[in-house]
């Protein structure tokens, strides 16, 4: 009888579930997961929350600093930039621009890097040899850099800037992508498809991509915390965002010509981008560390 | 190691000829004609036209075209800017070195501050000076670039008026350009304080070089830090504690060298981060660099310029990284093949 019930309280979690354990004992991890999923309550709520819309002018309150300095308003709780618009609204759709593009980005690169990358790492020979090289150069390039490049050729704007980011974030998930398939291909279980006559694609699907999904979560958070710097970097440089959007990045190009009388309007929208980017990273390490404890175990 | 170099070799010379294929080609995918896109020259006299339509063989079939493309650029006849009327190889040769020095402070300074913060976080693992410079580093790798500096500027230009807030030097010092380094400038200019001028130099450099320096910065000391960590796991560390060594000798004999030499890579591929987050901060800075011209010309749609400065700065990269490659080849032989970690 004893030893039947000693069975049922031994527990055995699964793989996902040994990693949440591990990511849950990090406080600092959990922490971030926390605000990001703050973040992504702003971006789906963001128009119910937001007192105001974000390019609603109020020409009788001009550079209204935040309600807790002393000429504050509190209808205005982080105070009005230059044209009388509220910046806590354009933070919240700032928010949700930004980081709903660089989410869009990373879906869309990191999808279509998984299928190129099984691609390159399955196949073999030279044209396999001569497409890894070009990607291992090409991955040296920043993906900022490869971005700026691109919305120069094909022109500023925010459609453009998102194929930008998402066409320079595609060599390093490619990148990761075949390093692993190729690693993975080596092993035992693998083999053993193999033998019982699975083609490559159906070992793929089969085998190798259910162990692939971590690793992919891990640069996918990553990647997202790149994409938000690079969309906001862009929208500084207004290559994307042009000047009246709330983007984030394009609100601080915004703010820099009245810096020297507000300078809450370029400090709020940078600590959003910052506080988003902490997040992201906090996940992303502690999801990195949490699946490196689970296979040295 | 010969076998490695040809291969490496190779495959710069393959991947410049694929950029030089696509800015020859950007050519046509830009708005406008494809000659004045390849020359720069907008409303060429007929006898101008005659000898760009010959030298960029015009009439030919596209292939020629490249070639005549290719030799024109080894030539150094990159066109001329559609903005400025200059060569663009002269535009590229006053902005290039400004952005270089930029960086090359910039990166030394993220090295000074990194490596020893890395290693002592190392050391004291788990303690509190570990703790507080690991979350100092979150905070600097995740903060904008662009936004640092903002700050800075803010902080200690306009607040606190100490430092200047834009430009490489004042515009009393007259330094003409000659290689496009200031401080080299600065000793061959004549009529000028030299001391004075040096001076100038170093306050505006501070602000620039301190932000993009701060990123860069605590990516190495992550990146230092694990290695260190992992050093300090192996079984040599621990012969080396059975010896009865103590703990300065450990280190100084066997942890150094072999956390260093597996790092040096990564950190050294971090220049190019660097490199792009410097073409950021030159546009808040007004620092006469790459970035800076770049991206005036992106605003202007100077074609030409875009092609040239794209051009010029991937392959900069490009030969940068490889012949890095090679240089960290002959370091560590025994590095069968690069590791790149993500930070």
């Amino acid at each position: 009888m004893s030893r039947s019930s000693l069975y049922e309280e031994e527990f055995f979690p699964s793989p996902l579930r040994q990693t949440w354990m591990e990511f849950k004992r990090s406080h600092w991890a959990f922490a971030g997961l926390w605000i990001l999923i703050f973040f992504v309550f702003v971006i789906i709520v963001g128009p119910f929350l937001a007192p105001y819309q974000p390019l609603e002018q109020s020409p009788d309150n001009l550079l209204l600093p935040p309600a807790w300095s002393d000429s504050g308003d509190i209808r205005y709780i982080f105070g009005t930039d230059s044209a009388g618009r509220d910046i806590l609204s354009r933070v919240i759709y700032g928010s949700r621009l930004t980081f709903g593009i660089s989410f869009l980005v990373v879906i869309l690169s990191v999808s279509v890097g998984v299928i190129i990358g099984a691609y390159a790492g399955i196949s073999k020979g030279l044209r396999s040899s001569i497409v890894n090289h070009l990607l291992d150069s090409v991955m040296a390039i920043p993906t900022l850099l490869i971005a700026i490049i691109i919305v120069g050729i094909l022109g500023t704007g925010l459609i453009n800037s998102i194929w930008a980011i998402a066409l320079a974030m595609l060599p390093q998930v490619i990148h990761t992508c075949r390093d692993f398939v190729r690693q993975e291909s080596e092993k035992a279980y693998v083999t053993a498809a193999k033998l019982d006559g699975a083609g490559s694609i159906h070992i793929f699907v089969k085998s190798i991509f259910p162990n692939m999904v971590e690793i992919i979560v891990v640069q996918s958070t990553f990647a997202l915390s790149t994409a938000i710097l690079d969309i906001s970097a862009l929208g500084f440089l207004s290559l994307a965002a042009q000047a009246p959007s709330p983007e984030l990045g394009a609100m601080l190009s915004d703010g820099l010509d009245i810096v020297y009388i507000s300078p809450w309007s370029i400090a709020l929208p940078g600590l959003t981008i910052l506080l988003a980017i902490i997040s992201v990273n906090l996940v992303g390490d502690g999801l990195r560390t949490a699946l490196r404890r689970r296979l040295q175990h | 190691m010969l076998n490695y170099t040809i291969r490496r070799l190779n495959l710069l010379f393959f991947t410049l000829l694929v950029l030089s294929v696509v800015s020859f080609s950007l050519a046509f995918l830009f708005p406008g004609d494809s000659l004045t896109n390849l020359s720069g020259v907008k409303s060429p006299t007929p006898i101008q036209l005659a000898s760009l339509q010959e030298s960029y063989k015009v009439d030919s079939n596209y292939f020629w075209q490249y070639i005549a493309y290719l030799r024109l650029l080894l030539d150094g006849d990159w066109g001329i800017s559609f903005t400025s009327q200059q060569p663009l190889l002269d535009d590229l040769s006053t902005t290039l070195p400004a952005t270089v020095e930029l960086s090359t402070y910039a990166f030394t300074l993220a090295i000074l501050i990194g490596v020893p913060c890395g290693i002592i976080a190392g050391l004291k693992h788990h303690k509190i000076f570990d703790f507080s410079i690991l979350s100092a580093s979150l905070l600097g790798y995740s903060v904008p670039v662009f936004w640092l500096a903002l700050i800075l500027i803010q902080l200690f230009s306009l607040q606190l008026s100490l430092l200047p807030l834009s430009g490489r030097i004042s515009l009393y010092f007259d330094v003409p350009i000659q290689s496009g380094f200031i401080i080299y400038d600065i000793f061959q200019a004549e009529n000028i304080d030299k001391t004075a001028a040096l001076r100038d130099v170093f306050f505006h450099l501070i602000l620039p070089t301190l932000s993009i320096a701060i990123m860069t910065g605590t990516i190495i000391i992550r990146i230092v830090r694990r290695s260190v960590l992992n050093v300090l796991e192996q079984d040599y560390i621990k012969a080396a504690y059975g010896r009865g060594q103590t703990n300065a000798q450990v280190f100084w004999k066997h942890g150094l060298r072999n956390s260093l030499l597996p790092v040096l890579p990564l950190i050294v591929t971090q220049f190019t981060t660097l490199l792009t987050n410097a073409m950021i901060v030159e546009v808040i800075f007004s620092w006469p660099g790459i970035g800076n011209w770049l991206i005036q010309a992106i605003y202007q749609r100077d074609y030409p310029a875009i092609r040239g400065g794209m051009l010029m700065v991937s392959s900069l990269v490009i030969m940068f990284t490889i012949s890095l490659d090679i240089l960290i080849r002959v370091i560590d032989p025994t590095k069968g093949r690069k590791i790149r970690v993500a930070v």
